[in-house]
């Protein structure tokens, strides 16, 4: 920042008032800051790609998220995209933990990077994307679907799951033209671990949404004020599957039980003056997600793209508009 | 308590009537006495006995009717309500046990709802009459699940034919929305023999042609019918789907209320003759509990 001033100022003052000292001394000022934000850059990179320490590691990439290389004087003909610095600290927290799943590629003849899975096929590319606005941080964003996954924000600490952009990859594009489920679990871990990394090693706050697995989270239906109807549409296709849904304990709404211990209501959590329906999954070990069960129960999957518009799970609006 | 002697004391100087008043009172006070104390003995058996004496002696002791029986039950048609809240809680234990798919709700004192099943949208299906220890179904839900027992041995449920009937009718609009392109060309070559026989001039013919003309204009009228018919196809047909919903989810109601009684009853008559004899049955078992109780002390 303070060498881009300090250019500006430079440029301002016409060239024609100096003396040809001071214009030689002002270009050898701007070479040596513009070396000297090189020197920082190289710095940051060696820690990026390096430092076996995770505070280290994030600041790197925080700093070089939004690290200008180029200044006045001094231009760099090869660089990476502030955008792929968050791909290369993902894998590299990844691989921290031991979880080589997120294959990091560089494209030939140029400096950019995406992640590819080997579980799917390499039509899938996965990179960041940064949000262009004063909010800042970056989606974790599908090429070819142009799916946003995740939002994550290293410096507020911030990372936010979206299960729209779940159920159209993994559900609509994978499981049902023919991927299997254990690879796509694969994948899903390796997601859901970078979450628990960011939250564990760093304290980010992460809203898992559909891929939450605790008993205790409540999925919020985007039609906050459900119609009996989509609840209906249910209760028969769960008979025609020799499953009854029952009469919710919870309140207002339905349980049903699946094999597994495995229990789903759907009820209104709301308040008497406004209604609020949600979902939730129990099971004992705590290990079952909604995501889980739309990619186990295809009666359940089926009914939930039917009324998509009602049940969608609701991801945090401010992100994921 | 030295009070309650006097009137055996005045006994004597009483007339007649007053005797027979004080008499009357006393019965009333004996009869009043004995159902707070069964009451307060939990002796369900004996309340029952109490509150419609006939009916208990004609139906379980095969006795012939008589009414004096009942000659001090209107003393308490008031607390009725508060009796048969009182009794509902052992009838209702039994009843859990006997009908596990009966479910009741106070909607006031001593007034029972009666849902079947824990479905989701399980129906109500009438009330349960502690006092008479009888259901009374509702008629209509009744009618409903008898003919869905009728209709089983034709493999038939209760809305079968009613949903075939509205997925036809959808079937029948999906071919008119189809069928725009075809009806489209239709109009045009209708239009074009419009023209030519507007055309067409002769002295000799001119009532053929008029004919002709009246055809064609019917023609393209019925296409313009069907063509408006097509355009409110889709709103029909979504109002078709969300019968046909109500319908299924009757259905499938229905089907889990067949199986709820054909696992406890085995059939529908078998459920039916249990309900005829629940006052029978009911008492027998307070009975037997009585007996219990006695020989164990």
């Amino acid at each position: 920042m303070l060498m881009e001033n300090e250019t500006k100022t430079a440029q301002k003052i016409d060239s024609a008032t100096l003396s040809t000292h001071g214009k030689l001394s002002m270009f050898n000022e701007g070479l040596k800051s513009g070396l000297a934000n090189g020197q920082k850059f190289t710095e940051l990179m060696d820690q990026l790609i390096d430092t076996t320490d995770g505070e280290t590691l994030l600041k790197a990439a925080r700093a070089l998220s939004d690290f200008k290389l180029d200044s006045a004087y001094v231009t760099f003909p090869h660089q990476y995209q502030n955008a792929d610095y968050y791909l290369i600290f993902m894998s590299r927290l990844l691989s921290m933990h031991d979880d080589e799943h997120a294959v990091l590629n560089t494209r030939t003849h140029s400096e950019s990077l995406y992640h590819v899975f080997n579980e799917l096929s390499d039509d899938y590319t996965f990179l960041y994307q940064i949000v262009d606005n004063e909010n800042g941080g970056a989606y974790y964003h599908e090429q070819t679907t142009g799916e946003n996954l995740f939002y994550v924000h290293l410096e507020r600490r911030l990372l936010r799951f979206n299960s729209r952009a779940f159920t159209n990859l993994f559900i609509n594009k994978l499981l049902l033209k023919g991927t299997g489920v254990d690879q796509i679990n694969t994948v899903l871990a390796t997601l859901i671990n970078f979450g628990h990394y960011l939250r564990d090693d760093f304290g980010f706050n992460v809203d898992f949404n559909i891929l939450d697995v605790d008993n205790a989270a409540k999925y919020e239906l985007r039609e906050a004020n459900l119609t009996g109807e989509v609840v209906d549409k249910l209760f028969v296709t769960a008979a025609q599957h020799d499953y009854m849904l029952q009469n919710s304990p919870a309140g207002h709404g339905a349980e049903i039980q699946l094999p597994g211990s495995l229990t789903i209501d759907i009820f209104d959590g709301g308040k008497p003056t406004e209604a609020k329906w949600v979902l939730t999954v129990h099971d004992p070990d705590q290990r079952v997600s909604w995501f889980d069960v739309l990619l186990h129960f295809d009666f359940i999957r089926d009914w939930y793209l039917e009324n998509i518009d009602s049940l969608e799970i609701k991801a945090d609006p401010l992100v994921f508009a | 308590m030295e009070k309650q002697s006097q009137p055996d004391l005045e006994q004597n100087e009483q007339d007649q009537p007053t005797r027979a008043l004080t008499d009357s009172l006393q019965q009333k006070l004996d009869y009043l006495a004995t159902l707070r104390q069964a009451i307060t003995a939990g002796d369900d058996r004996l309340i029952y006995e109490l509150i419609d004496g006939d009916h208990y002696h004609q139906a379980l002791l095969n006795e012939e009717p008589n009414a004096t029986r009942n000659a001090q039950v209107n003393l308490i048609t008031d607390v009725h309500p508060a009796i048969s809240h009182y009794l509902s809680t052992k009838l209702i234990d039994y009843l859990a046990h006997e009908y596990p798919f009966f479910y009741y709700e106070e909607i006031q004192l001593g007034e029972f709802q009666i849902y079947f099943g824990n479905w989701w949208d399980r129906r109500r299906f009438g009330k349960l009459n502690v006092l008479k220890v009888a259901f009374e179904f509702s008629q209509e839900e009744f009618n409903k699940l008898q003919q869905t027992f009728e209709l089983a041995a034709s493999h038939k449920r209760f809305n079968t034919d009613g949903i075939q009937r509205i997925s036809a009718d959808n079937d029948q609009l999906q071919a008119l929305i189809d069928a725009q392109g075809d009806r489209d060309h239709q109009k045009d070559d209708l239009r074009q023999q419009l023209k030519e026989n507007g055309q067409r001039n002769s002295l000799f013919d001119s009532g053929r042609i008029k004919e002709e003309r009246q055809q064609i204009i019917d023609q393209l009228t019925k296409l313009a019918d069907e063509d408006e018919q097509a355009n409110n196809a889709h709103a029909t047909m979504k109002d078709n789907e969300a019968k046909i919903l109500t319908l299924s989810k009757e259905d499938t109601i229905l089907a889990y209320e067949k199986q709820a009684i054909e696992t406890s009853f085995k059939s529908f008559e078998n459920f039916n003759e249990r309900n005829r004899s629940l006052y029978v049955d009911y008492l027998t078992t307070l009975i037997g509990k009585a007996q219990v109780n006695a020989d164990g002390e």
